[in-house]
């Protein structure tokens, strides 16, 4: 493994930022930190980078033990939210600032610099001074700067979250290339849940300073195995559902019994939640039961997104849901069936009341 | 029509008068501070400037003076910038008592600053009579001067290199410890020329303050004279006329070095952010 966080926890004080968070990245790995505001990912970031020393835990780089080591003598690359660029400095002298604490002749210097100017396309940029440069332009530099030393493992604590919205949609695809091209084992740190999802090849999902989920993005949208990460992975209606029967587990949810495939554990002991996915519901106004799973409710209200509607229905069962809908001829008040398939419906253990 | 009239009225009331009441205040205190100044000034006329500063004691205060400040302001900044660097980054036990010691020769007057150095170090203290045995005497002498002048003026460029150092985002020194370097190189490569403006600004500050100072001093080292002490002596002897060549000089010489320093501190700079 190139990075190892083993059993990590730290404390500022008296107040615990991370619990016992264990996670890997293989090389060449791109893995994305997801989470949102204050769950911990810059204090793991601080602890990989070694500018805290965590309160309990290893690190380790190549499978050395890093824990104790100074950041200097890691090999680690940093890129934080806000340019850290030095302004005294020439692009060019940026990025080859790292280059010249290694034993690196002149020459070869100049060439790793041109070299990952190009990479980062900001060639023409090199006399500038970062005063001159776009956001999206501080950004690269920023890449090659820490790309140029060819560190074991790239931490980005959050690239992309002080940009607007037109630079963070280029700028991801940029990352993803740069860091493709440069094979570099990444550890890239959002609360955007899009974002890592559409860059990462797995995801770390951290809540409240404990690991939440570790996988590959589909399958963790797809069948979450939180109900954290089904509401944090995209929008999730929760519904609430009684346990009918033990073997094989069935709940109920309105008056269909539905056997679970997947029980996870204590379903036995608590009370199940069905988790469905927005665009997987369908609403008709009559009750056709097309879908195996029928729910009749009043609808609430509905916002027009533009490409879809968002409806809002009240169920019979006091619950409400959201479907997302291309077409809806109906209006507000109306009596209407909803409907889901087994297979989307993704069930877990633990009250509905417990946590967002 | 009357409308259009209505509006460009708001546009000249809005551009002459938004800074008339801090201008009539601010314009006041400059009024004060300019006034003495130009009757001080006036007065090089009626007095014999070029006689008094060929006098032999004059010349000698001329050359304590400037002697003295330029070493005080050298070792102020020396220890000072560290100590700085540490009040800006460190947090430790005690870190209030060290910042509370910084600024305590602010707010003593001098004269007292300078009888805490002589019951530290004068004549008949342990270290001053080492000092004498060594051959370098710690009161009334240049050394004493020197001593006094550092008490007073120090803190200017510690509290103004702090805020220069508290105003760099710690993670650019992150990312140079992440590049490579260790903390003293990190230092040197990053922290200290993004506080540059801020150091050199403490740096002017603390040499006005030691070039001029005097009540310190006086306690200290009434012997061999600077220009301040020079001036306390020409003044009893002969009146405010007779300070006059001296204290153009005085601040000559000042005027000199701030507009020195500040032009060094200006010309290369790439960072006026």
């Amino acid at each position: 493994m190139m990075l190892d966080v083993d059993g990590l926890s730290h404390q500022y004080g008296t107040e615990r930022a991370v619990s016992d968070v264990s996670f890997e990245l293989a090389e060449g790995e791109l893995v994305a930190l997801l989470g949102p505001s204050g769950c911990g990912k810059t204090t793991i970031v601080q602890a990989i980078a070694g500018h805290i020393t965590p309160t309990a835990g290893r690190i380790s780089l190549r499978g050395t033990d890093v824990t104790n080591i100074t950041p200097e003598n890691r090999e680690v690359g940093i890129v934080f939210q806000q340019s850290t660029l030095y302004p005294h400095m020439t692009v060019a002298e940026n990025v080859a600032y790292g280059l010249g604490a290694r034993d690196i002749e002149p020459r070869r210097r100049e060439a790793i610099v041109t070299e990952y100017l190009e990479l980062v396309d900001l060639a023409d940029q090199r006399e500038s001074y970062p005063v001159a440069l776009s956001g999206g332009e501080k950004r690269r530099g920023e890449l090659a700067r820490a790309l140029a030393p060819e560190p074991d493992v790239l931490l980005l604590d959050e690239p992309l979250s002080a940009l607007d919205r037109t630079l963070r949609l280029r700028l991801r695809d940029e990352i993803a290339r740069i860091q493709r091209e440069a094979g570099v084992t990444t550890l890239f740190v959002t609360h955007d849940q899009e974002e890592a999802m559409s860059l990462a090849d797995r995801l770390v999902v951290l809540q409240e300073g404990h690991l939440s989920a570790v996988g590959e993005p589909r399958a963790l949208y797809q069948s979450p195995p939180n109900r954290f990460v089904a509401s944090f992975l995209g929008r999730t209606n929760t519904l609430s559902a009684t346990l009918v029967d033990r073997d094989p587990p069935t709940i109920e949810i309105g008056s269909t019994a539905v056997v679970v495939r997947d029980p996870p554990d204590g379903i036995e002991t608590t009370q199940p939640t069905a988790h469905i996915r927005p665009d997987a519901v369908t609403v008709d106004a009559t009750d056709t039961p097309e879908t195996e799973i029928t729910l009749l409710g009043v609808v609430q209200s509905v916002s027009d997104i533009g490409n879809r509607y968002d409806i809002h229905v009240q169920l019979a069962s006091g619950d409400t849901l959201v479907a997302e809908r291309k077409h809806f001829p109906l209006a507000v008040g109306d009596q209407v069936s909803v409907g889901f398939d087994q297979r989307d419906l993704v069930v877990l253990a633990g009250p509905a009341s417990d946590s967002e | 029509m009357s409308l259009r009239r209505r509006a460009s009225s708001v546009v000249t009331s809005r551009s002459v008068p938004e800074l008339l009441v801090p201008g009539v205040l601010g314009g006041l205190l400059v009024v004060f501070v300019a006034v003495p100044f130009v009757t001080f000034l006036s007065r090089t006329g009626s007095v014999p400037l070029a006689g008094t500063l060929a006098q032999p004691a004059t010349q000698t205060a001329i050359r304590n003076s400037v002697l003295t400040a330029p070493v005080s302001t050298a070792i102020a900044t020396l220890f000072g910038v560290p100590l700085a660097y540490v009040l800006a980054r460190g947090s430790f036990r005690g870190k209030r008592v060290v910042e509370a010691l910084v600024v305590l020769p602010l707010i003593v007057p001098p004269v007292v600053g300078g009888a805490m150095l002589l019951t530290a170090v004068g004549r008949f203290t342990p270290i001053g009579m080492f000092a004498v045995r060594l051959g370098i005497p710690l009161t009334d002498s240049l050394v004493g001067v020197i001593l006094a002048q550092t008490f007073v003026a120090a803190p200017f460029v510690v509290i103004t290199a702090r805020a220069g150092f508290g105003a760099i985002d710690e993670r650019l020194e992150q990312v140079s410890r992440s590049l490579g370097y260790g903390p003293v190189a990190t230092f040197w490569n990053v922290s200290l020329p993004l506080a540059r403006g801020s150091i050199l600004a403490g740096v002017v500050l603390t040499f006005a303050r030691a070039i001029g100072e005097f009540g310190a001093t006086l306690m200290v080292a009434y012997n061999p004279r600077t220009m301040p002490t020079r001036l306390w002596v020409d003044f009893i002897s002969g009146g405010i006329d007779a300070i006059v060549p001296v204290a153009v000089t005085l601040l000559g010489i000042a005027l000199l070095v701030v507009a020195a320093i500040q032009r060094v501190a200006t010309a290369p700079t790439v960072i006026d952010q």
